[in-house]
Parts: structure tokens; C-alpha cells; sequence
């Protein structure tokens, strides 16, 4: 008998983030739908619990207090790992991208686990898991071999279908905070703004992504990117070129110094794609390009090409897409 | 103010990717490394903080093998540096980067540290865990996806901003912690060719590595693999714009299947 997966959930609005349930759903595949354990922390930590009842999981440690809102990933490792400890998890799951990889790096040492990140496969093998991540920004698969007593897993949004909807009573577990030493709590956040970014999804959960770069000339004609995005319904990226002449803000950026993607569908408009820009978004499922020169590089990764000029071909794209989606 | 910096010397971006004879890992025979991007603007924001505060000390540390380690320490000398310690890993050890974290804290409690900077992750292995664990065997507080670092009026405490999930934290910090920097935010100096020449005789300390390893478990690579070569673009042909969007949304609806 093995010991149970325990979930670190994320809260978000009023039940559990989307990574969650991917990582329950995780979870559940490995240990068994009984054998999964969570453990929620902040101001509403006890109400976000019924989100874990939602999918199956009735056994959730609560650790409800206004300062882990806000608290370092310090903090909240020390936490996990007493709760690991005393349900004899051997797994701790978390999904989100910053959220997870903080936590298992601490739980390394603290837990003493093997720890992976950005997982978009995870599997049970003698001795241990397997998992399975992306590595030089997509260019490559890395299967890693997790060894030893416990093991910490971030997984990646997006790789795994959420956990399905299975009812149960939930009892809740209080976890207190007695233990943690009084230095922990010094760090304080002062604020947080909303990413500044367009009406559509965020480059990182969107499906489809639609990107612009120095072909479009000038911040005023950005608009023709927004536009085809919205249409689509997709993100915005840029490339550096992008971000450099300050046509639109850092965190648009795709590539080596921005983000990395790994959408359904990425569209690149007026790229030329630098290897610097090519290793942000080379593992999109589908990839399509539209440029004015025939030999740029970028339609050697793309699928689909279009030579032409962008300020011709995404205005017209734009309508064909509004059309054929009838909007 | 006594900084360190962790760097990594990692693959040139432009590096062809294969896999090694077993299978396992990346070959890494006739491959050029470099300073991890992010570790790059760890040292710069540490020469900035340096020239920010009179008396401030930059210690570069990095772990890892011959003879790709020392040529990244050698790399942040040049770029202003004070100091570098080589932590060794203990020989038979898989690349793995709670392992790297372990001699990475050996080599950090060897000098002077109230504020350890390093990048976000490296470019390589992409795990990003360096900084969490680092935090947990120093215990001190750590903070990912900082955007830039300024003291505060009294400079007693650190101010940055963070990019995260929820947006742009604004966070305020007492030393010591760990911060690990994201993005090329600051454009990182190069290094001056006297201070590259001065750089090859400046002595490296080193840092054993445990004798026996006191932990068991940790992760190893099993196998190493690359996506079937994509084969290029297939062109559409059109003679007016809407004939070409047209054709592409056919495309992407019947073909790829990936229209919304």
C-alpha cells in the first residue's frame, strides 16, 4: 500500500485554481481516487475546500489565515511538508507555473523529495516516477527518473485535463502555524497590479497566440496584431524587437528573455525568428507565418506560410476569421 | 553589503541539440556554453547595487564540472566581480538541480552573504529550483520572478517587483534572502578586454564537494529527446489578400484542425 498524493491547491475566487483540478485529476490517476489529499492556505482556505469536494477529493487540510495570502514560499513549504508527514504522502502535487516550482525547490530540502518541474508527464515506475518535461525552451523532452521515499512535482498549466466532477463530503483538517519562526513573516507584499495586457486570455493560458514583430513598423500599427487576436480570441506576444522599441510593455515578449509558449495554435506576424525568439514558441502544436521575405527563418519552423505584407494580409485575415467564426 | 551571485554555465543559444550515445542526455561534445541569460542579469544587478553602495562585495559562485565552471567564473570576474568560489560535485552525481542547490549553499557559506542573487532558471534544464532550495538550506526567505531591486530610504530593506500568476507583486524584504531575477530587463555590460586578460589569473577559490552524500533519492535523466525535424512552411498561393486568409482559415479549420 502506498501512501496517498498530496495536492497543493491554489485558491482562486471562490474554489480552486484551473491548475489544481489538472493536478488533481493527476492525482487521482496515480494513487487512486480515494488516496488523494489537500491542503488549501489563506483567508478563504475553508471555503475553497468544497472546490476540492467537487472532483472526489473529501480529505483537505486547511491552513485559514489572512497572512498566507501574502506569505513567502517559505512559509508555505514548512506547512506542506508537516501535513505531507502526517498523512505519509510519498507524492506532493501542485500545478501553476510560479506558485508549484517554488514550492516543491523548497520541499527539496525541507522534505527531502526529488523534485521536477514543469511536468507534462508524470507515471508511477519501480523505485520511484517518471516524468516527462520540455527542456531548452521546447527544443527538447527531457524523462527524468525520480528516486527516494518522497517525491515533489510541479506540473505545467495546460498539459493535463482537469480532474472530472465526483461529489464528496469533505472533512476538513485545520493546520496550525505555531511552528513557523517569527523571521518568515518579515517580508511583506506591498501591492499587486493585473498584468497589463489586452482583453483577451494571458499569454501563458492561452490556446492560441498571435504575435507581432519588428514588421510591423510602429506601435500605432500594433493594432492590426490585436485585432487578428481578438478575433481568434487568441493572446498577444511580441517579439523582442517589440518590447525593445517599447511598441508594447515586457511581458509581451516570447522567446528567450520573455515567455515561453507552447500554444495550439501561435501565429507569428512580421517575425523574422531568431533562434532568441524561436525557443519561446518552437513547441506550439500548430504554427503559422506571415512575412514579406520568403526567406526569413521563421518558415522553416512554421507550418503554414504566407509571403506577403502583413498590412494587406491581417486586415483581411482578420475578416475571414471574424466570418467564418460569425461574429 | 556582501552579494553572491549563483551562475550556471549553460549552452549558446544557437547550440544544434542531440542527444548523447546513450541516449540519456544532451551531447554536449564541441558545445560552446555561456552564462545562463538570467544569471547574466543577476550580475549585473549585483554590479549595480555595488556601484549603488560604496563597500559593497560581489561574490560570484557557481557548481558544476571542468572545464565549462570555471570559464563562467572566470566570465563574471571579468565583468566586475570580486570574488569566485567553484563548488565540486560530488563525483557520480546526476545533474540534478536540488544536488546543484546543495553545493551551491556549500560554496555561498564560504563567503560573506547577506543577499544571494541568480536567475530565474537556466535555459538548459529550465527547472528553476535553485533559488527556492538555496532559501530553505540557508534559511532565509526567497523570491522568483523579481523584475528589478532598489533599496529602500533607509537602505536596510530591498524593494522589487515580482511577475506572477497574479500580476506584478510589489514586494518590500529584509536581508538576508535570496531574490532570483527575471528578464534582461537592465541590458547586462560586456566584459572590457584588460579586465578579460586580468581575469585569467585571478585565483578561484574551491569548495570541496560532501564526502559521502548525506540524502538519498534525487532525480536523474533517463532519456533525452527532440521532436521530428519540423519540414517547413507549406506556402499558400494567392493572388489577393482575402484569397490568402481564406485558404489559411480552410487550413487551419479541415487540415490542422486548430481553428476556434
Amino acid at each position: 500500500m502506498t501512501g496517498p498524493t498530496l495536492v497543493v491547491g491554489e485558491v482562486h475566487d471562490v474554489g480552486i485554481s484551473d491548475a489544481t483540478k489538472e493536478a488533481v485529476g493527476v492525482a487521482q490517476g496515480l494513487s487512486g481516487k480515494g488516496n488523494v489529499v489537500g491542503f488549501l492556505a489563506g483567508s478563504t482556505a475553508r471555503a475553497a475546500a468544497a472546490g476540492f469536494g467537487q472532483l472526489g477529493v473529501g480529505r483537505v487540510h486547511v491552513a485559514e489565515d489572512a497572512r498566507l495570502d501574502t506569505a513567502t514560499g517559505a512559509v508555505l513549504a514548512q506547512l506542506v511538508a508537516a501535513v505531507a508527514d502526517s498523512v505519509s504522502a510519498e507524492l506532493v502535487l501542485v500545478g501553476g507555473a510560479t506558485f508549484g516550482r517554488d514550492l516543491v525547490a523548497r520541499l527539496g530540502i525541507r522534505w527531502n523529495a526529488a523534485v521536477a518541474t514543469g511536468v507534462t508527464g508524470l507515471q508511477r515506475v519501480e523505485a520511484g516516477f517518471e516524468v516527462r518535461r520540455p527542456v531548452f525552451g521546447g527544443r527538447a523532452t527531457e524523462t527524468r527518473r525520480l528516486e527516494g521515499a518522497h517525491a515533489a512535482v510541479a506540473v505545467r498549466p495546460h498539459a493535463f485535463p482537469a480532474a472530472s466532477e465526483s461529489p464528496a463530503e469533505v472533512a476538513v483538517t485545520p493546520v496550525s502555524l505555531e511552528a513557523i519562526p517569527a523571521p518568515l513573516w518579515a517580508p511583506q507584499r506591498l501591492g499587486v497590479e493585473v498584468a497589463v495586457r489586452g482583453t483577451g486570455p494571458s499569454l501563458g493560458d492561452a490556446t492560441i497566440v498571435v504575435s507581432g514583430g519588428r514588421g510591423v513598423r510602429a506601435a500605432e500599427n500594433f493594432h492590426l496584431i490585436e485585432e487578428l487576436a481578438a478575433s481568434l480570441g487568441a493572446g498577444v506576444g511580441a517579439s523582442r524587437a517589440v518590447t525593445d522599441a517599447g511598441w508594447r510593455p515586457a511581458n509581451f515578449q516570447v522567446g528567450q528573455t520573455g515567455r515561453t509558449v507552447s500554444p495550439q495554435l501561435y501565429v507569428a506576424v512580421g517575425i523574422s525568428g531568431a533562434i532568441q525568439h524561436l525557443v519561446g514558441m518552437v513547441s506550439s502544436r500548430v504554427i503559422v507565418a506571415i512575412n514579406s521575405d520568403a526567406t526569413a527563418p521563421i518558415f522553416k519552423v512554421a507550418d503554414y506560410g504566407i509571403v506577403g505584407d502583413l498590412f494587406q494580409i491581417v486586415p483581411a485575415l482578420t475578416q475571414e476569421v471574424r466570418r467564418a467564426r460569425g461574429t | 553589503m556582501e552579494i553572491v551571485v549563483c551562475v550556471k554555465p549553460v549552452p549558446d543559444a544557437e547550440t544544434r541539440l542531440r542527444a548523447s550515445a546513450d541516449g540519456t542526455t544532451l551531447d554536449i561534445e564541441a558545445v560552446k556554453f555561456v552564462l545562463a541569460g538570467y544569471d547574466e542579469s543577476a550580475v549585473e544587478q549585483a554590479l549595480l547595487l555595488k556601484e549603488a553602495t560604496p563597500g559593497t562585495k560581489v561574490h560570484v559562485v557557481s557548481a558544476g564540472p571542468p572545464p565549462r565552471t570555471e570559464e563562467v567564473l572566470r566570465a563574471s570576474l571579468a565583468l566586475g566581480c570580486d570574488s569566485a568560489t567553484w563548488a565540486e560535485m560530488p563525483p557520480g552525481v546526476a545533474p540534478d538541480p536540488v544536488a546543484a542547490a546543495r553545493a551551491l549553499a556549500r560554496a555561498v557559506a564560504s563567503v560573506p552573504h547577506e543577499l544571494v542573487l541568480c536567475g530565474k532558471n537556466a535555459g538548459d534544464d529550465e527547472a528553476g529550483v535553485v533559488a527556492g532550495a538555496l532559501g530553505e538550506l540557508l534559511g532565509v526567505p526567497d523570491f522568483s520572478a523579481v523584475l528589478d531591486l532598489r533599496w529602500d530610504a533607509t537602505k536596510s530593506r530591498l524593494r522589487f517587483q515580482r511577475s506572477t500568476e497574479a500580476g506584478t507583486e510589489s514586494w518590500e524584504a529584509p536581508l538576508p534572502c535570496v531574490i532570483a531575477l527575471q528578464q534582461a530587463w537592465n541590458d547586462p555590460r560586456t566584459a572590457k578586454l584588460p579586465m578579460i586578460l586580468k581575469s585569467r589569473k585571478l585565483p578561484i577559490a574551491k569548495v570541496a564537494p560532501e564526502a559521502a552524500p548525506t540524502t538519498v533519492g534525487g532525480s536523474r535523466p533517463t532519456k533525452f529527446e527532440l521532436p521530428p525535424p519540423r519540414t517547413g512552411a507549406k506556402l499558400i498561393e494567392f493572388k489577393t489578400p482575402d484569397e490568402a486568409a481564406q485558404k489559411l482559415v480552410k487550413a487551419l479549420k479541415e487540415e490542422a484542425k486548430v481553428f476556434p
